[in-house]
């Protein structure tokens, strides 16, 4: 059996499934999306669901605070509460370099629209009452930061997608992707071939994998990372509360459950998606560092995910040089959730051909080889 | 029903023909302002309960009420906060004098509790037994017996698992402890491990699997952590469900959670009993609830025909129980507790007949439509798992000296596939020999207690009875080179 499709798209996690969704909403819906476990079944389900603005690179900047601007409609077009909760995020600078950073942070922010702001220790204890600011040297905010619940979104888009025509194979593998010359043939799978000629790789921490199968190299390397949630309680924090030098986030979801990872420095690539003894001793305790009321809760459940990482923790948009046709959209390091409404639109319009509603040509993956590049700083997690 | 005081009837009991129930001292604890009478033994959860309360909690999500359900830590449906600490199991937490217990509702406020500092209590074991239950104490006991250094942690205050609710006689041509009644087998294998130093671990949820054996405990809102030699398994099983309309109201209650209310609390859950099921646990709970004093005002059963012992069922229907197979429950009645209960007949495609709805007045509905393994740890310790229909769902692969696939991680009892208390403890029996040889070396007595072991379970499952189990058992077993 041979089938064929006009687009192809590997991963049904939100930037998958997002760039189904606009490319339907754009009148296309000869598209195939897969999947090799279920729906939301990789970073997108396991992630803090955090959505913030305030970044250190002005592409960061400017796809999340589009992106910011259309998860506020995004309620209305999926037709449920998505449980985006706009109670800011709170960053926390730990020593003099970290709030000079901040101050020249917050000056860029605001010059692309982004209204964050600069605080002492002690307005930031006025948002947050039970924080620790013994050691807090200054903090950035931003109300129209917050968070959302990412099950809701890729189900949402999930629902709209399957009702706009558009297939779904969840537990389908990709097992190749056939090219002659720079052209796309098909892509096989372990359910049969599927022809077309375009292929968008969604595959996030699998997505080097993937770019390898049509002779494609990009650079991304999959990353564990750990989190885990607590019991419910009647809200007490409001906005998102990160520490880049802690490498942790926190934040109360619409159930009460308090959600929150935390980095480990020493973690080595691969793929592995398994909770660590490491996590549950550290999280813990820099969690009652950070809040010392925590030490009277307890966790209900841990788990980890993979944070799909380029050498500048930014995403990497668009085609690639050695196969045409060939759309990327991966490599986010940790933020695919936050900036995923904007680059899924952009990426749609690509595809179609049509003028992109915003310039994402510095997010392709040249940007490596041409050894022209600078780091986002302002990673989490 | 005893009617005491005027207008409260007792529901502690006080004669019963087999069990007889000690209660310790008599005392008083707090519940919202309410001064509630507890004795010593008792559970939160029990005390309440005997005091009338119905309604535990609210679901976080729909904030309808919650109930009493399992009584035995497992579902969360009893969770109050104790002492100003949220989240408290009430079923698994013993009452005290002065306590105070709240209605915690939907979600309750961010605690103030002090939790002491220190060092994080970290230690190096020999071999960790997961489950207190038939299968986790004979473990221990050969493995004692052999010179192991053996930890056994159970979530609950007691040892014993289920066999403490089982005042039934055990049967069956082989069993080794036919004739004796599951709370004095219990009384007597705790005896026996306490005797050979195995060292209790009460109160402990053993909440994770970390690599290289590592388990991770919380006690007494403290974090534990074993770096161990070897696991064993063997954490029961959890009840089946069944949907229908306001299956969620408190009145609802899975067998096993009345069992432990009335045999263990020696509490009865209600006057009316409506039992979903006529399996062997339906049928020897709803003697049960008859030796009690309760009314048991019918048994429903979906199959067309009685699927437990006859002997129980006949002693049901010489009480004047009416048995209905081809029967379901459409739903319970009542707004924050069962009120009464709609039953109706099924065709042979187990489709409800219309028009053949009918009220029962009841004011408990007791569901005992089966058990399925309790076994996330394993996964979470990486075993393959396998659903096997015939075991009661996803149970270990595992070779026949109850090793699974993961490196000195044992499996034994409900947890690797749903039987009978006399299985489980031989396959502890088994798994507690197989993995003494593996951690501590092989010896030709330990060979020959588990090569016994074997042969007892093997007959064990000869009956009629036993043929799904074997059949099941056959599937999930593999060989030694593939674990």
């Amino acid at each position: 059996m041979s089938e064929e499709a006009g687009v192809v798209i590997i991963g049904a996690g939100v930037n998958g499934l997002g760039t189904a969704y606009h490319l339907g909403k754009m009148g296309y819906d000869d598209v195939v999306v897969l999947d090799k476990s279920y729906i939301c079944s990789g970073a997108s389900g396991r992630n803090g669901g955090g959505i913030r603005q305030q970044w250190t690179s002005e592409e960061n900047i400017k796809l999340a605070l589009e992106s910011r601007k259309m998860f506020e409609k995004l309620n209305e077009e999926l037709e449920q509460d998505l449980e985006f909760y706009q109670g800011g995020y709170l960053v926390l600078a730990f020593d003099e370099d970290e709030s000079k950073d901040f101050k020249k942070n917050v000056k860029l922010q605001n010059s692309l629209g982004v209204e964050s702001q600069y605080l002492t220790p002690e307005e930031a204890k006025e948002i947050v009452p039970e924080l620790n600011i013994s050691d807090v040297v200054a903090a950035t905010f931003n109300q129209t930061d917050g968070t959302i619940y990412p099950f809701k979104v890729v189900n949402g888009y999930a629902n709209r997608v399957r009702e706009m025509g558009i297939d779904i194979r969840d537990h389908t593998e990709v097992l190749d992707i056939v090219t002659e010359g720079d052209e796309i043939k098909k892509v096989k799978t372990e359910a049969g071939d599927i022809k077309t000629d375009t292929v968008v790789n969604a595959a996030g921490g699998w997505s080097s994998q993937i770019a390898e199968m049509a002779g494609a190299e990009i650079p991304n390397k999959p990353v564990r990372h750990e989190i885990m949630v607590t019991e419910p309680y009647k809200r007490f924090l409001e906005p998102m509360v990160i520490s880049f030098k802690h490498g942790i986030y926190f934040s109360q979801s619409e159930h009460g459950n308090v959600v929150g990872g935390m980095g480990n420095p020493d973690e080595e690539v691969g793929v592995n998606q398994t909770g660590s003894l490491w996590f549950m001793k550290n999280f813990s305790k820099t969690l009652i560092d950070f809040i010392p009321r925590f030490s009277g809760v307890n966790m209900i459940r841990q788990w980890a995910g993979l944070y799909d990482t380029t050498p500048d923790a930014q995403p990497i948009l668009g085609t690639v040089p050695e196969v045409e046709r060939f759309y990327q959209i991966n490599g986010f390091s940790g933020h695919g959730f936050m900036v995923s409404p904007v680059v899924d639109k952009v990426t749609a319009e690509l595809i179609l051909g049509k003028e992109p509603s915003m310039d994402i040509d510095r997010l392709s993956v040249d940007r490596f080889e041409a050894d022209d590049f600078e780091a986002e700083g302002a990673v989490v997690g | 029903m005893v009617d005491v005081g005027g207008h409260m009837p007792e529901r502690r009991i006080k004669d019963h023909p087999v069990l007889e129930f000690e209660r310790g001292n008599e005392f008083y604890f707090d519940y919202e302002g309410k001064k509630v009478k507890a004795y010593e033994g008792e559970t939160i959860a029990s005390a309440l309960y005997a005091d009338g309360l119905r309604k535990f909690t609210e679901s976080k999500l729909l904030e309808r009420p919650r109930g009493f359900f399992c009584a035995i830590g497992k579902c969360s449906s009893c969770i109050m906060s104790v002492d100003g600490v949220p989240h408290t199991r009430t079923c698994v937490v013993l009452a005290k004098e002065g306590m105070k217990v709240e209605n915690q509702g939907a979600r309750p406020k961010f605690p103030f509790i002090e939790v002491e500092k220190g060092k994080r209590l970290e230690r190096d074991i020999g071999i960790a037994i997961v489950g207190g239950g038939p299968a986790g104490l004979t473990a221990a006991i050969i493995a004692a017996e052999h010179g192991a250094d053996v930890h056994l942690f159970d979530e609950g205050d007691k040892l014993g698992g289920q066999l403490v609710k089982q005042t039934h006689q055990f049967f069956g041509s082989h069993t080794e402890d036919a004739g004796i009644r599951g709370i004095h087998i219990a009384d007597e294998l705790i005896e026996r491990a306490q005797e050979l130093g195995v060292e209790f671990h009460n109160r402990s949820t053993v909440l994770g699997f970390y690599p290289e054996r590592t388990i991770a405990v919380e006690r007494d809102n403290r974090f534990e952590i074993y770096n161990t030699e070897g696991i064993i398994y063997a954490t029961g099983a959890i009840e089946n469900f069944l949907a229908f309309e306001n299956n969620d109201l408190p009145g609802v209650y899975g067998a096993g959670g009345v069992q432990t209310l009335m045999n263990e609390q020696g509490i009865v859950p209600g006057e009316k009993v409506l039992m979903i099921g006529s399996g062997n646990v339906g049928v020897i709970v709803s003697y049960q609830l008859i030796q009690a004093g309760v009314d048991v005002v019918e048994v429903v059963e979906a199959l067309p025909e009685i699927g437990g012992y006859q002997v129980h069922a006949s002693k049901l229907r010489r009480a004047g129980v009416p048995i209905n197979t081809r029967h379901t429950i459409k739903k319970a009645l009542g707004e924050e507790k069962v009120e009464g209960a709609i039953v109706q007949k099924i065709d042979e495609n187990w489709q409800p007949i219309e028009g053949t709805e009918r009220e029962v007045e009841c004011d408990v509905i007791c569901i005992a439509v089966g058990l399925h393994p309790d076994n996330e740890f394993l996964r979470q310790a990486g075993c393959e798992m396998e659903y096997i229909r015939e075991l009661g769902g996803y149970v270990p692969k595992r070779t026949e000296d109850m090793r699974t696939t993961t490196e000195r991680v044992y499996v034994a009892g409900d947890s690797a596939g749903i039987e009978e208390a006399t299985v489980a403890a031989l396959e502890g029996k088994i798994a507690g020999a197989a993995l003494t040889e593996e951690v501590y070396g092989s010896s030709k007595e330990l060979e020959k207690k588990k090569e016994e072991a074997k042969k007892s379970l093997e007959q064990m499952r000869m009956g009629p009875y036993g043929e799904a189990p074997r059949q099941g058992v056959k599937m999930c077993t593999v060989d030694e080179e593939v674990c």
